[in-house]
């Protein structure tokens, strides 16, 4: 009941059934479903060659799917859905030999978009100054903004972009993803294709894991990569630790693993507090180790299974 | 007419076309001018060349073997779309395969267009400075092999616009162009009868622009049979549709 009803109360952008792409024998995507929500930030999330771009190649109409359906606000891809959406397929394509302006003026044509937008977009990804320098003249992070105002030229509802920070210098990339949160906030929806865990827990408010072109998991970021600390503590006696962990609010799940106990806390918590509890107790633990799952641990576990 | 406007957005700042496009005039013109020295059984055409009304066969006769050069630019504004990925862009943004071949087929017109007057322009000023006949009958009683060389300069065009959309490789485009419109059309030739491979494409093609003196030439080798230009027009634009067509196919069925 409670998905039929969100489904009513939030408009679904990009509906995709049973999607998938064979190349000979290799599923590059299989029989992939998923529903981004209007406003929301979506990531897809994959290694290298887990079929991010295939699936976005296919519901950006420059690649066929071999079987399943997608529509774009609740209907089939077409000139006008293309227009609503604004989007960058790896990496950033523009005429070498063309300025800046004069790319964008030929894209904007594409778009039935209006001339007058050019500047503001350039300067909205503060390229405003080298309008006249030619493509081919950029650094890689000048060509991504680029792409970035280009994807924006006509004020598009969604936003498509696939590893829009691949090749950026740190800077670059803390530029490209201030951009990408300004730009959520004006309340478009984004869907983010990314390989870098730490980016989409960054950026996104959703995420769908993909792997070898299936579905592994999707969700909401908060439910999916878990921030929490883990700790691993052990004791003499492990009977005494158990039962008090059980009455602990701020212990969020616990679990034994032979003489250790491995167990996560709320946010706020630490070591700290437990160990003061354990000692009121008359509890000494033998040992206590916190450890933070490194966010590539947790990715390297949500893609293997 | 919105995509002919882009297409020139594009091909206007962009050197290699305009060095393609120079190269095509500068060999026009200098064929045409030293022609006229050219010797035939030790005697020099001399003015020969320039006199109305056989200047317009001559020139289009002349003018065809550089549709090789215009089909060479044709598949390189092409495969720049593949290579620079932007045709991909241009239909993630909005544009339809049937346009991106349009939008190719209105260059290729505009190329057609400018060859033509210019050809136009080239034969007006060589035969009014030398032709001993200029009166306005001489001029344009034999002008409309110029029509015949549009229709030949659009069609060679569109088949350059199959094999870039085909190979995607300007290299391999080019290659192949040339290779089947010298080497493998005229071997299929050679082991037809005429009267069968009058319509194949190129042969067709080239009938529309006819070698001049080929009638006293037939007497000698016996009779060449193929179609007059006029006739030639209708395969040749069935063939302009047929690459299109041909062309639109291989991009709605394949992968960008």
């Amino acid at each position: 009941m409670g998905s039929s009803l969100k489904s009513i109360l939030v408009a679904i952008v990009l509906s995709i059934d049973n999607l998938s792409k064979k190349y000979g024998s290799l599923k590059a995507v299989d029989n992939l479903n998923l529903q981004v929500e209007e406003g929301s930030i979506y990531g897809l999330l994959g290694p290298n060659g887990s079929g991010k771009t295939t699936t976005l190649g296919m519901v950006l109409d420059v690649i066929r799917p071999t079987g399943g359906t997608f529509s774009w606000f609740g209907e089939g891809i077409s000139k006008a859905t293309k227009h609503r959406v604004g989007a960058i397929l790896e990496t950033p394509n523009f005429y070498p030999y063309l300025s800046a302006r004069r790319n964008l003026e030929v894209i904007a044509d594409n778009k039935a978009a209006s001339h007058d937008n050019i500047n503001k977009m350039l300067d909205l990804v503060g390229l405003g100054t080298r309008s006249h320098t030619t493509f081919k003249g950029f650094s890689l992070g000048m060509k991504q903004r680029l792409a970035l105002a280009a994807a924006m030229l006509n004020d598009p509802e969604v936003l498509v972009l696939d590893e829009p920070t691949n090749g950026l210098d740190p800077q670059g990339i803390a530029e490209v993803r201030d951009l990408i949160l300004r730009i959520a906030a004006q309340g478009k929806t984004i869907i983010l294709a990314s390989h870098l865990l730490d980016e989409v827990e960054k950026v996104c408010t959703h995420v769908a894991v993909l792997r070898t072109g299936k579905l592994v998991t999707d969700g909401p970021v908060g439910n999916i990569v878990s921030k929490a600390e883990q700790l691993l503590i052990s004791a003499d006696e492990l009977q005494p630790v158990l039962t008090l962990l059980e009455r602990l609010p701020y212990v969020t799940q616990f679990a034994q693993e032979k003489s250790n106990i491995i167990l996560t806390l709320q946010d706020g918590y630490s070591a700290t507090d437990l160990n003061r509890d354990m000692f009121a107790q008359g509890i000494v633990l033998s040992q206590l180790v916190a450890r933070r799952t490194t966010l590539e641990k947790q990715f390297l576990e949500l893609i293997k299974s | 007419m919105n995509l002919l406007r882009t297409e020139f957005r594009k091909i206007l700042p962009y050197r290699t076309f305009w060095i393609i496009l120079a190269i095509f005039v500068l060999l026009m013109v200098l064929i045409l001018y030293t022609s006229s020295s050219i010797e035939v059984n030790g005697k020099s055409l001399g003015d020969e060349t320039y006199q109305f009304p056989e200047l317009w066969m001559r020139l289009t006769y002349v003018a065809h073997f550089f549709n090789l050069l215009l089909g060479i630019l044709v598949i390189v504004l092409v495969t720049d779309e593949f290579s620079y990925r932007t045709l991909r862009q241009q239909v993630i943004d909005g544009l339809s395969k049937a346009e991106a071949v349009l939008s190719k087929s209105y260059v290729v017109l505009g190329l057609a267009t400018f060859s033509t007057l210019f050809l136009l322009a080239l034969g007006l000023y060589f035969g009014l400075i030398y032709s001993k006949d200029t009166s306005g009958s001489a001029i344009f009683s034999q002008i409309d092999y110029l029509p015949y060389y549009f229709v030949q300069a659009v069609a060679y065009m569109t088949l350059a616009i199959l094999f870039a959309f085909f190979i995607r490789k300007s290299g391999l485009a080019i290659i192949a162009f040339i290779v089947y419109t010298k080497l493998v059309e005229p071997i299929i030739h050679y082991n037809l009868p005429d009267h069968i491979d009058k319509y194949f494409p190129m042969k067709a093609l080239d009938s529309l622009t006819p070698m001049p003196g080929q009638d006293l030439w037939g007497q000698v080798a016996g009779t060449i049979e193929q179609l007059s230009p006029g006739i030639a027009t209708i395969p040749a634009i069935l063939y302009i549709g047929l690459f299109l067509l041909l062309s639109y196919l291989v991009l709605r069925f394949r992968d960008l």
